[in-house]
């Protein structure tokens, strides 16, 4: 599912996009997609993704585009800064994704006022470089 | 799977060691581990020349050959590495033992030695700004873009899903940390020996990570532990009277996640912890269950980390760790007495290692929080990404 851009002047701590059991998530992420790993062989939901599968113990396996809506699982509200890259407050939040048995992070601005259960649709951060990383923002 | 060889009651514990706890030894970490270990040698009334076996926690500094150089150990025959700091204590006592029964060593030290507050700080969070995160099977990258970067925001997540799935209050894991510090402040090597602490300052202490605050969060110490792990039969020669190894245990439980900590948020229920299942384990290899349970040290890097293993440990459903906690349970003459000496919370940060120290004196009965008549004693490490835990008992 493709989803809207949201072009950013810093991406502070920028992912690794290399990898060869993660960098599927971040190529997706620069198409304005939202991907899972899946086994090529059994469907098994690899996630955290790596190529082999524990269910069926193939080593194929692909990214499948998934729908970019979920439901806050838990948050925090970051009021004492430790890292120079994220001035405080923000919030972290954990979101179960819609459809599928998977989790993702994501980061808002400020005391964000949030529920449990509350609805958030994926946005793309795009630094100047390209690269992207997919975030989280409560639906309007 | 087959049954497991048993090694109950085994092994023993003989001697138990440690440095002041402070915020800047002035000394590396080296000597800090040398001199615990040389502490618990002369506890044990053992020397050097009995010592053919190490173990340590892959955090720490100081490398097996580093500490057999320190002590002029003759001859290593073994030595080993458990699974990151907090996780590790318990497991590396395991260790020492399956080293033992397997003849592979006689005398086994189990040290751990930071430098947590003058050296590098685990709270600070590790990645570089400039540098990329991620890679290396580490799963940084799905974590660290959002500044999801420290061990008390991930617990923080944990307690927000907890009170918000149960109804935990605030005023439970504040008991928590008023429970050790009031162990702390009868324990004259505790860190927070003199500073008495508050329900009402904990509540309004400064936010760090919401919902947790100032005094859920443990201290960063400088200092070191060790205990010598022998046989039952050597131990029974030695010093101190013999603290037998119940039964030790190790679990990830089912669909671990890869890296150290931070995976562990996609499991399916955050606030249940491999701790559920080492307990499991633990209390079938010892023969024993929660309700015989006189005292224990229970890993505290955080308050809530105190209480979901309460419900882990099964002593009381999941769920009810707030209520378990605010009825008194955890102080003196209370259900389950924990961190006798204050806790990683109040007494001192050595991962957890300070814990087996206060398991063993609760056996032998030289507690400053002394639990009158003791006979089962229950030490637990770390949560994610696996962890252990350890029954002593009278030998």
């Amino acid at each position: 599912m493709s989803g809207m851009f949201n072009d950013v002047a810093v991406l502070p701590l920028m992912p690794v996009e290399d990898d060869h059991d993660t960098g599927g998530f971040f190529a997706a992420a620069r198409r304005g997609e939202l991907a899972l790993r899946f086994c090529s062989e059994c469907g098994q939901l690899l996630h955290l993704p790596r190529q082999v599968c524990f269910a069926c113990g193939g080593a194929r396996s692909e990214w499948r585009a998934v729908p970019g809506r979920g439901r806050v699982h838990a948050w925090t509200t970051v009021t004492h800064q430790v890292h120079p890259a994220f001035p405080t407050p923000y919030t972290v939040v954990l979101v179960d994704l819609e459809e599928i048995d998977a989790r993702l992070v994501g980061s808002l601005p400020g005391e964000a006022e949030l529920e449990v259960g509350q609805p958030v649709r994926v946005r793309f951060d795009r630094a100047p470089d390209g690269t992207t990383v997919p975030n989280w923002e409560v639906e309007a | 799977m087959s049954e497991a060889l048993s090694h109950r009651d085994r092994c023993a514990i003989a001697g138990i060691g440690a440095t002041e706890f402070s915020k800047d030894s002035g000394r590396s970490e080296l000597t800090l581990a040398a001199q615990a270990c040389r502490a618990a040698l002369q506890d044990a009334g053992l020397t050097v020349a009995d010592v053919d076996g190490v173990v340590s926690c892959d955090y720490d500094l100081v490398s097996y050959g580093a500490i057999a150089d320190a002590l002029g150990i003759a001859d290593l025959t073994y030595w080993g590495q458990t699974g990151p700091g907090g996780s590790g204590p318990c497991a590396m006592v395991g260790q020492a033992v399956a080293a033992i029964l397997s003849g592979q060593a006689t005398t086994v030290l189990v040290y751990r030695a930071l430098n947590g507050r003058s050296g590098r700080r685990y709270g600070l969070g590790a990645p570089d700004p400039d540098a990329r995160v991620g890679g290396r099977g580490a799963y940084e990258e799905f974590f660290a873009p959002y500044g999801l970067v420290t061990p008390g925001q991930f617990f923080a997540l944990l307690a927000q899903r907890h009170m918000s799935t149960y109804g935990t209050r605030y005023e439970a894991l504040a008991e928590i940390a008023l429970a050790c510090r009031e162990a702390a402040n009868r324990n004259p090597a505790a860190q927070m020996h003199e500073r008495a602490l508050t329900l009402e300052q904990c509540l309004a202490a400064r936010p760090i990570s919401l919902p947790l605050r100032l005094f859920d969060f443990c201290l960063e110490t400088d200092g070191a532990c060790a205990v010598v792990v022998t046989s039952a039969e050597r131990a029974a020669d030695c010093a101190q009277p013999p603290v037998l190894v119940r039964a030790v245990a190790q679990s990830t439980g089912p669909r671990v996640q890869p890296g150290v900590m931070y995976p562990m948020l996609m499991r399916p229920d955050i606030t249940v912890t491999p701790s559920q299942t080492v307990a499991r384990t633990l209390f079938s290899r010892a023969g024993l269950g929660p309700s015989e349970v006189d005292v224990a040290q229970i890993y505290d890097c955080f308050t809530i980390t105190v209480l979901l293993q309460l419900e882990d440990y099964g002593f009381c459903a999941k769920g009810e760790g707030g209520a378990f906690t605010e009825s008194g349970a955890l102080r003196p003459g209370g259900a389950l007495p924990i961190n006798t000496a204050g806790g990683n919370l109040s007494e001192g940060y050595v991962h957890g290692m300070n814990h087996v120290l206060e398991g063993v004196r609760q056996i032998r009965g030289t507690s400053t929080s002394q639990v009158t008549g003791a006979e089962v004693s229950l030490v637990t490490s770390a949560p994610p990404p696996g962890t252990s835990a350890l029954l002593l008992v009278r030998g």
